[in-house]
């Protein structure tokens, strides 16, 4: 499991998609927290929630390991190299697993990369325009660590999304129009529901307590019914399908 | 002997269509084995499932005993080339080999050592978006090679090859089988293959026509006498009712068998029909694969 997982990984390193994806995210992540940081006003940047939202920015890495974990698995159906894959691998629930893995991995990279110019520049912001910081240090190492793990199950939510749809065209539209649309759309209408959303029970889980959103552990444990649900749906999938 | 293939009724059907029919047929160690047939006669749906890639509506199909999943390490016994352009186009070459190599734990200098045997070293740093046909086509047999397999599975491996290629891989794939290695050898072209292959299993429409050694295919072509006629039909009408096979090869030509062409002749002029092309078939093998492939019974 782990040679197989170490494969998964070098595919990620050997061509320049995920390496374009973490520059992309990068270049995102220091435009949206300079203008953000320095467009607001003073009023508009304290207080723990605005705090959060400035020093969690990082969370924009959820989307791109998403799409990192997508490409992972449909690029093998693109390419064809999905035939190698299987050849050398032909019990499939194992490329899957590694697949995940993988994805878990880069996701957490992605988080740590995203997160940390995040961080690094909203704090710079905030100290630079004398704003004090009210977030304790408990709600700063949530916020840190939450979106480290949401990164990382942005990814593997992703590596499912596309085992489930295959065509990489039509995940990575799916991934976007669920992230974007759907999500935000459930959640203004009946937020009872729409906070059980990846992207709400995220939100929880890096402690932002506005709105109508779940406990932080509820949201963890939401993450992870999320991946469970995903599973056992592409599981049988990857199984049965053939590889023409 | 050793059975390395064995498909046992092997049957594939997509929604209406039956791409598979019931095919059987069992590869012994040390042969090649050309896999012939018109496009879309299931060739490479049989591939597929011999490979595990595709799931048998009915049959099943073992290698070495086993269906290719419950295989320990397959890699390491089967190597297999089913497309040219299984690339991912901005990996290079050899960077695509390490990515399985690391699978079945091989290190990065067997990885090497097969980029050599297909002569591909020069170019292995490149992303294969630049490689030829050619050379892609070397790549999938470097990945096949890699695990040092026992049998090897190439689905149409000429196409690309210029005649240097192809006289190379017929070369490698001797050597390959001297060594009591298996070869199965995928084909639309019966010339491509011949001076290769040790025997054919020939098959059409999903199933399987011919399955002989090639001497036994090169021997039945002859006493086939080829004639063309503005009347094929009442041609073949009059040659039945002298109780003498033939087949359609296209719209105005038909195949006579067992007959001399000085009996074809009378016949036809015995019955009025006039004659524009007569003689007797002495060296075509792609016209008994035609022949075979184009829905005459044996």
């Amino acid at each position: 499991m782990i040679a197989l997982t170490k494969s998964e990984l070098l595919k990620l390193r050997t061509t320049r998609t995920a390496f374009g994806l973490l520059l992309g995210m990068s270049a995102l992540t220091i435009l949206v927290s300079v203008l953000t940081g320095l467009l607001s006003h003073a009023g508009t940047l304290s207080g723990t929630e605005n705090e959060r939202q400035l020093l969690g920015l990082g969370n924009l890495a959820g989307i791109f390991s998403a799409l990192a974990g997508i490409l992972l698995v449909t690029s093998e159906y693109r390419y064809g190299t999905i035939r190698p894959t299987f050849l050398f691998t032909p019990r499939r629930p194992r490329v899957l697993a590694a697949k995940l893995a993988a994805s878990a991995l880069a996701g957490l990279l992605f988080g740590t990369v995203g997160e940390g110019l995040a961080f690094a520049i909203g704090y710079a912001i905030l100290s630079g325009r004398g704003i004090a910081l009210s977030l304790g240090g408990g709600d700063i190492a949530q916020l840190l660590l939450g979106t480290l793990a949401s990164a990382a199950f942005f990814g593997v939510l992703g590596a499912e999304l596309g085992t489930i749809i295959r065509n990489q065209v039509g995940a990575v539209i799916t991934l976007l129009a669920w992230g974007l649309f759907i999500d935000t759309l459930v959640f203004s209408l009946v937020p009872s529901v729409g906070r059980f959303s990846p992207g709400n029970a995220s939100d929880a889980l890096i402690g932002v307590t506005e709105k109508n959103l779940l406990a932080p552990v509820t949201g963890a444990m939401v993450l992870i019914a999320w991946l469970a649900a995903l599973a056992l749906i592409a599981l049988p999938l990857i199984n049965r399908r053939d590889v023409l | 002997m050793t059975a390395v293939v064995k498909a046992e009724s092997l049957t594939k059907r997509f929604g209406e269509v039956l791409a598979v029919a019931d095919l059987s047929f069992t590869l012994q160690a040390g042969t090649i084995t050309g896999f012939l047939g018109p496009n879309g006669a299931g060739k490479t749906t049989t591939l597929r499932m011999l490979l595990g890639l595709a799931t048998p509506t009915s049959g099943r199909a073992l290698l070495f005993d086993r269906p290719y999943a419950a295989l320990a390490q397959p890699a390491r016994r089967i190597g297999a080339v089913l497309e040219a352009t299984d690339f991912h186009l901005g990996r290079s070459g050899r960077d695509h080999l390490r990515t399985l190599a690391q699978v079945v734990k091989l290190p990065d200098t067997r990885v090497d050592e097969v980029l050599r045997l297909v002569e591909l070293q020069a170019a292995a740093r490149r992303r294969v978006k630049g490689y030829s046909l050619g050379m892609r086509q070397r790549l999938g047999l470097a990945a096949a090679l890699l695990g040092d397999p026992e049998l090897l599975v190439l689905d149409e491996p000429a196409n690309g090859l210029d005649p240097e290629g192809v006289r190379w891989l017929r070369d490698f794939l001797r050597a390959f089988a001297l060594q009591g290695r298996t070869v199965l050898i995928s084909s639309h072209q019966l010339a491509e293959v011949a001076q290769t292959v040790d025997q054919v299993l020939i098959i059409s429409r999903g199933r399987l026509v011919v399955e002989s050694s090639l001497e036994q295919l090169t021997a039945r072509i002859r006493g086939s006498v080829r004639v063309r006629s503005a009347q094929p039909a009442h041609l073949q009408h009059a040659l039945t009712q002298a109780n003498i096979q033939t087949t359609t090869s296209n719209d105005h030509v038909l195949l006579v068998h067992g007959a001399t062409s000085d009996r074809v002749g009378d016949i036809a002029f015995a019955a009025g029909i006039p004659i524009y092309e007569l003689f007797t078939e002495g060296s075509s093998l792609e016209e008994i694969f035609l022949e075979l492939t184009t829905g005459a019974q044996p």
